[in-house]
C-alpha cells in the first residue's frame, strides 16, 4: 500500500472519486430521461473539441467543455422538436465530431501524437490543475442537483405535472445537458473517450436496478461508482494494467453480478 | 367569473387538420363536468391547450379570469395525466413523490385514499389500480382549484373505481372544487357528472345526461347508452 504516499497516486484517486460522484448522480438522470447514449455521443463529439483546441493552440479543457456543452444543448434543442428521434440527433453529432477530429488528426502531428492518452485515459497522469477542474464541476453538478432536484425528478416522472408545480422544463433540459456535457469532457482524462459514457451509464443502471427508492438509487451508484475507481486504481497499479480499463471491467463485473442476481430472484 | 373560459379555440398539430374546431365552453366553480368522445376527439389535446402546454391556433382561453397567456398561479391546477413519461426504472416511492409535490393536504390526503401503506412502496410497482389512487392523490395534495382528470378511473374495478369517484366528487363538492374528468365509461360519466360535454373536434353538446343520450349514440354509433343511466 506504500503507492497511496504517491502524489500521482492521491491526485488520480481523489480525481477519480469527483468524476465517479458526478457521473454517478446525472447517469441516473440521462437513464430517465432515456438518454443513456449521450455520454457516447458527448465524449465523441467532444474529440473534435479536443482535435480544435490542439489545432488552435488553446487551454484544451476550456475549448472542449465549451465545444461539448454547445453540441449537447444543440442535441437537446433539436431533439425537443421532436421532428427527429432524440437518439438519432445524439448519432449525427456522434459522427461529426469524429469526422472533425479525423480531418483535424491528418492536419496536426501534435493531435496525432497524443491520440492514444485522449482515446482511453489515464487517471494516474492528471494534474493538480485536472484536479481542481474536477472539483470544480462535481461541485456545479451537486449544486445542480440539490438546487433543481424536486423538480428534476418530477420532470422524469410527468412533464406535465412538472411544469404543473413550477419547473422550467427547458431550462432544466438544457442545464442537465451542460452539467452532463462538462462531466463528459472531465472523465476523459479518466477514462478517455471511447469509456466516458461507461462512467455515466453502468453505475447509474446498477443504482436503479437494486434502488428501492429514488435517494437509495443515486446512493447505490454513487458507492459503485466510487468501489469501481478504488479498486480498479488499486489492480491498475498491482498488475500493472490501465486504469481506464481496470475502473469499467469492474463496473461491468459489478453490473453483471446485480443482474444475474435480479434475474435469479 | 368562470374557472374555465374557452372562445372560438382552434388548433392543429400540423396545419392541415383541424383538432379542434370551433370549440367554446365555461366551467363554473363547483362544477363536476365529463368530457366525453371518440378516440381522436381531441379530448386530451383540449387538457394540453387548458394546461398551456400547446398554444391555439386561435381563440381565447381563461383560467380563473387570466388569459392563458398571462396565467401563472399553476399551482391552482391538478392534473392527472392518462399516460406517464417515466421509465419503467423510474425509482421513487410514493412516499418521495408525494414529499416532491409540496403539498400542503398531504396528510389528509393519505388518510383520505388509505395511501399510508402504499408510502414506502415504489410507485411503478403498484398495480394500475393503486397508481391511479396515487396519481389522484398526488394532483388533490396541492389543494386545487380545478382539477383535470384524464381517464382516472382505467384499471379500476367497478366497486372500486365507485368508492374512488364518490370519495373525490365528496371531496370536490364540498369545497366548490371544480372537475373536469375524461372517460370513456359513457355509463358512468353520466351517472356521475354535473354536466356533460361531448366533443368530436367540435362541441357537439354540453348540458345535463339525460338529454346527451341521443348524442352520444349518433357520436358512437351505439345504441345501448339510454340502458346504461340509471
Amino acid at each position: 500500500m506504500e503507492f497511496l504516499n504517491y502524489d500521482f497516486v492521491q491526485r488520480g484517486i481523489l480525481t477519480g472519486l469527483l468524476i465517479g460522484a458526478s457521473s454517478a448522480v446525472v447517469g441516473v438522470f440521462l437513464i430517465l430521461r432515456r438518454m443513456a447514449f449521450l455520454g457516447a455521443g458527448l465524449s465523441h463529439a467532444a474529440f473534435g473539441g479536443i482535435a480544435l483546441s490542439m489545432i488552435i493552440d488553446v487551454e484544451p479543457f476550456l475549448l472542449t467543455a465549451l465545444f461539448t456543452v454547445t453540441v449537447g444543448n444543440l442535441i437537446q434543442l433539436i431533439s425537443s422538436k421532436r421532428k427527429v428521434p432524440a437518439d438519432a440527433v445524439i448519432a449525427l453529432f456522434f459522427s461529426a465530431g469524429v469526422a472533425l477530429a479525423v480531418i483535424l488528426l491528418g492536419i496536426s502531428k501534435k493531435l496525432s501524437e497524443n491520440v492514444f492518452g485522449y482515446l482511453f485515459g489515464n487517471i494516474l497522469m492528471v494534474t493538480e490543475k485536472e484536479l481542481i477542474i474536477s472539483l470544480a464541476v462535481a461541485s456545479f453538478v451537486a449544486l445542480f442537483v440539490v438546487f433543481f432536484y424536486r423538480n428534476l425528478i418530477l420532470l422524469t416522472f410527468n412533464e406535465e405535472i412538472a411544469k404543473l408545480r413550477g419547473a422550467h422544463i427547458n431550462l432544466i433540459n438544457h442545464l442537465l445537458i451542460s452539467v452532463a456535457s462538462l462531466t463528459v469532457v472531465v472523465s476523459i482524462k479518466a477514462v478517455g473517450i471511447i469509456l466516458s459514457s461507461s462512467m455515466l451509464v453502468i453505475p447509474a443502471l446498477i443504482g436503479l436496478i437494486t434502488g428501492k427508492s429514488f435517494r437509495s438509487c443515486l446512493f447505490i451508484s454513487m458507492a459503485v461508482s466510487f468501489f469501481s475507481v478504488l479498486v480498479g486504481i488499486f489492480i491498475s497499479l498491482y498488475y500493472n494494467l490501465p486504469p481506464s480499463g481496470s475502473i469499467v471491467g469492474i463496473m461491468v463485473f459489478l453490473f453483471a453480478i446485480t443482474f444475474v442476481k435480479k434475474i435469479l430472484k | 367569473m368562470y374557472v374555465v373560459e374557452i372562445k372560438n379555440l382552434y388548433f392543429s398539430y400540423d396545419d392541415s387538420f383541424l383538432v379542434l374546431d370551433n370549440v367554446s365552453l365555461n366551467i363554473k366553480k363547483g362544477e363536476f363536468v365529463g368530457l366525453i368522445g371518440p378516440n381522436g376527439a381531441g379530448k386530451t389535446t383540449l387538457f394540453k391547450l387548458i394546461l398551456g402546454l400547446l398554444k391555439p391556433l386561435s381563440g381565447l382561453i381563461k383560467l380563473f379570469g387570466t388569459d392563458i397567456r398571462n396565467f401563472k398561479d399553476w399551482k391552482r391546477i391538478g392534473y392527472v395525466p392518462q399516460k406517464l413519461n417515466s421509465d419503467y426504472f423510474f425509482p421513487a416511492t410514493v412516499g418521495e413523490l408525494l414529499n416532491l409535490t409540496k403539498g400542503t393536504r398531504k396528510e389528509e390526503i393519505i388518510a383520505l385514499f388509505h395511501l399510508d401503506s402504499l408510502l414506502e412502496k415504489q410507485f411503478l410497482k403498484l398495480s394500475g389500480g393503486q397508481q391511479q389512487i396515487v396519481l389522484l392523490g398526488l394532483a388533490l395534495s396541492t389543494d386545487p382549484d380545478l382539477l383535470l382528470l384524464d381517464e382516472p378511473t382505467a384499471g379500476l374495478d367497478v366497486h372500486f373505481r365507485n368508492h374512488i369517484i364518490h370519495t373525490l366528487k365528496n371531496f370536490t363538492v364540498k369545497e366548490g372544487k371544480s372537475v373536469i374528468m375524461i372517460s370513456h365509461d359513457i355509463g358512468f360519466i353520466l351517472n356521475t357528472v354535473d354536466r356533460v360535454l361531448c366533443l368530436n373536434r367540435s362541441l357537439q353538446y354540453q348540458g345535463n345526461s339525460r338529454d346527451a343520450i341521443g348524442v352520444i349514440e349518433n357520436m358512437f354509433g351505439i345504441r345501448e347508452v339510454k340502458s346504461g343511466i340509471s
